[in-house]
């Protein structure tokens, strides 16, 4: 009996292009684009370097050094000054930054007299470049100072600190040694999106079969309810693990084709399919909750399409939670997808054992009880 | 005696929607149910089928007690409900898979269990094609096939000709006769079509407001006659002349202004929208 109920629901999936597009189409290509889109956020590497104009004084010493000093930076780019507003500087020339320093800086900052730097930007300026300009000239003219100071003195102040500070990741795991990149936190963020989007195929074949009275005429037949709800969820369960292995691959094969990073999966390979089990049993069990409370297969789809999307934005599905501020990464405990995406990420990024995603697991099973516990319930409830 | 329902009430909520139910059944018959709509014929056959629980009441099944025996009443029962109860995403072939092995039918009784119902609803050329391009003659008829795929002691057909072509209509109404005859099938047939539960039944009852308000076997109420007399004063008497003509003629003995009188056979339809007074129902 099972075979053929797995077979129907195998026929129903994979008859719908709108389920085939959904469970696989929309997560690769999300994938695709995030991991291009946020290749930069995980790396140090600068693709492009921002144009910069400093607007001060050419002649002066002052300035003459200080844009010297800029020359070899890999951030950004430093363009001669032309005679036009500051205005069309950003607007009509594309220029990133405008840098207005006064000529006599140094004189300034010994004499303790006023000063005043300023930097200028269009208002929609990223906020972390903005901030890393400010940094350098900060270090650029004080390096200046010092060594003019010390001029003539036995004092070595022309050193680069940087040469000496180098970044190192400590993983929970010795042997694991994955740069962090794009790809290692896209894949999994929306591998646990699609997989909750079962609910989609889920609800419209319930709601279908509770329109056209499919499951009347199955309650009438003399078969045990459990191999109907175990063939309910198990070819669910099934292409939740295919959604799993087709995503790893596009990371792995398709990101770099298209210049991103590749996806490295090192670790237990047997973590993966324990996490993507207790998500596959939430997103299930969740979708059932969905199908009993829906009435039509366009309310299953708004209303499920919209907790999905909810739940996403919540769970640093959307927007990474270490971009979040400290209130949203509160919140994102709370979201089933959070406990997919964190369990993942022990697993994907920081090289964790299953000590470390044991509780999340706890969590998505919890919620996966519930959510099961009260279809059940309504389902009883219905029939009476 | 196949099946043998006593006080049998269901309420929902404040509404009570079959109220004292008491039904007799022969095995081997075919049963027309009838009833406005909202009268109460789907919850009853919901609860033939242990789709819905009764609140009260009894039902003996085969001779045997249907709360007590559930498994055994569900293996002798067929449900084909009025909408298209399958997938239309899978071929016929594929539903009757499908539902064949919710029936429990395994390998070969499987495989020819399926072909008898093709053959018996003549779905051979649509064997392989989408439920879903079918036109809904062919889909009644696959409906009915997966209702046969148990071989069934009793089948409950509601409204099964519903929204089809008058050819479709009349190869499904002789295709239940002959299923019936070849298979002693005691058939329980709900539909608003008067002309084919007259063709179909042998046992018709109309159910309205909740009760039943009539239970007859079709020749006795086929043969049922009435009398139509118009007065000169434009005012008219009906006067049921089934068992005895002594009403008629003392009303004749007692009116001096008859215009017209008219003998006539009830039909069902008559008798029905007599029986549920002709208003509109929801």
């Amino acid at each position: 009996m099972l075979k053929y109920i797995l077979k129907k629901e195998f026929l129903l999936v994979f008859r719908n292009l709108h389920a085939v597009g959904v469970l696989f189409i929309m997560p690769m290509a999300f994938i695709l684009i995030m991991s291009l889109a946020l290749k930069n956020t995980y790396s140090s590497e600068v693709e492009k370097k921002l144009d910069i104009v400093f607007v001060s004084n050419q002649n002066s010493n002052a300035i003459k050094s200080i844009t010297k000093d800029f020359q070899d930076n890999k951030f950004f780019n430093i363009k001669s000054i032309s005679n036009t507003t500051k205005k069309d500087l950003l607007y009509e020339n594309k220029n990133s930054f405008l840098v207005d320093i006064p000529k006599d800086v140094f004189k300034a900052i010994h004499n303790k007299d006023e000063l005043s730097i300023k930097i200028y930007s269009k208002p929609d300026a990223q906020q972390d470049k903005l901030e890393l300009l400010k940094n350098l000239l900060i270090k650029s003219i004080s390096s200046i100072y010092v060594k003019n100071i010390t001029q003539g003195q036995n004092i070595n102040a022309n050193f680069n600190l940087e040469e000496f500070i180098s970044k190192h990741y400590i993983y929970k795991n010795k042997e694991f040694n994955i740069k962090p990149n794009s790809v290692q936190q896209s894949v999994p963020a929306w591998l646990v999106f699609s997989m909750f989007f079962i609910l989609i195929p889920i609800s419209n074949t319930f709601i279908q079969e509770k329109l056209l009275g499919t499951s009347n005429r199955i309650k009438s037949i003399n078969v045990s309810l459990w191999p109907i709800m175990f063939g309910k969820m198990l070819p669910y369960y099934i292409i939740n693990q295919i959604q799993v292995i087709l995503m790893i691959l596009v990371g792995i094969f398709i990101v770099p084709k298209l210049g991103g990073d590749s996806l490295v999966i090192q670790g237990n390979l047997f973590y993966i399919f324990i996490i993507s089990s207790f998500i596959s049993f939430a997103a299930i069990s969740f979708a059932l909750f969905i199908s009993m409370i829906s009435k039509t297969s366009e309310d299953a789809t708004s209303f499920g399409g919209l907790s999905n999307i909810i739940l996403a934005a919540l769970g640093g599905i959307m927007v990474p939670k270490i971009v979040m501020p400290e209130f949203m990464q509160n919140i994102t405990e709370y979201s089933p997808m959070a406990w997919g995406l964190q369990s993942f990420l022990e697993v994907f990024v920081r090289g964790g054992n299953i000590n470390d995603f044991a509780v999340y697991l706890v969590y998505l099973f919890i919620f996966g009880i519930i959510m099961l516990g009260i279809s059940y319930i309504l389902l009883k409830r219905k029939n009476k | 005696m196949s099946i043998e329902i006593t006080n049998l009430s269901k309420r929902y909520k404040e509404n009570l929607v079959l109220d004292n139910i008491n039904l007799t059944i022969q095995e081997g018959s075919i049963f027309g149910l009838l009833g406005p709509n909202g009268a109460g014929k789907s919850t009853l056959v919901s609860i033939l089928n242990n789709i819905l629980s009764k609140d009260s009441g009894q039902i003996v099944f085969f001779g045997k007690d249907f709360d007590k025996n559930t498994s055994y009443v569900k293996s002798l029962c067929s449900f084909v409900p009025q909408t298209y109860a399958f997938y239309t995403d899978l071929t016929c072939y594929e539903n009757l898979e499908f539902f064949a092995s919710l029936y429990g039918l395994k390998s070969s009784d499987l495989k020819n269990r399926i072909q008898y119902c093709i053959k018996i609803t003549s779905l051979e050329k649509y064997e392989n094609k989408r439920a879903s391009t079918l036109s809904g003659g062919v889909k009644r008829r696959l409906n009915i096939a997966i209702g046969l795929l148990n071989d069934p002691k009793v089948l409950y057909l509601d409204e099964p000709t519903v929204g089809i072509d008058p050819q479709s209509r009349n190869y499904i109404l002789k295709m239940i006769k002959n299923i019936n005859l070849q298979n002693n099938l005691t058939i329980i047939y709900t539909s608003h079509y008067m002309e084919e539960i007259e063709y179909l039944c042998d046992d018709i009852a109309i159910l309205d407001k909740s009760k039943i308000i009539l239970h007859e076997k079709k020749e006795n109420l086929l043969n049922k006659k009435e009398v139509f007399i118009e007065l000169e004063n434009n005012e008219s008497k009906t006067i049921d002349v089934s068992d005895s003509y002594d009403e008629f003629t003392k009303f004749i003995a007692s009116q001096n202004n008859i215009k017209d009188i008219q003998f006539k056979h009830k039909n069902l339809e008559n008798m029905f929208l007599e029986l549920t007074k002709q208003d509109l129902r929801d």
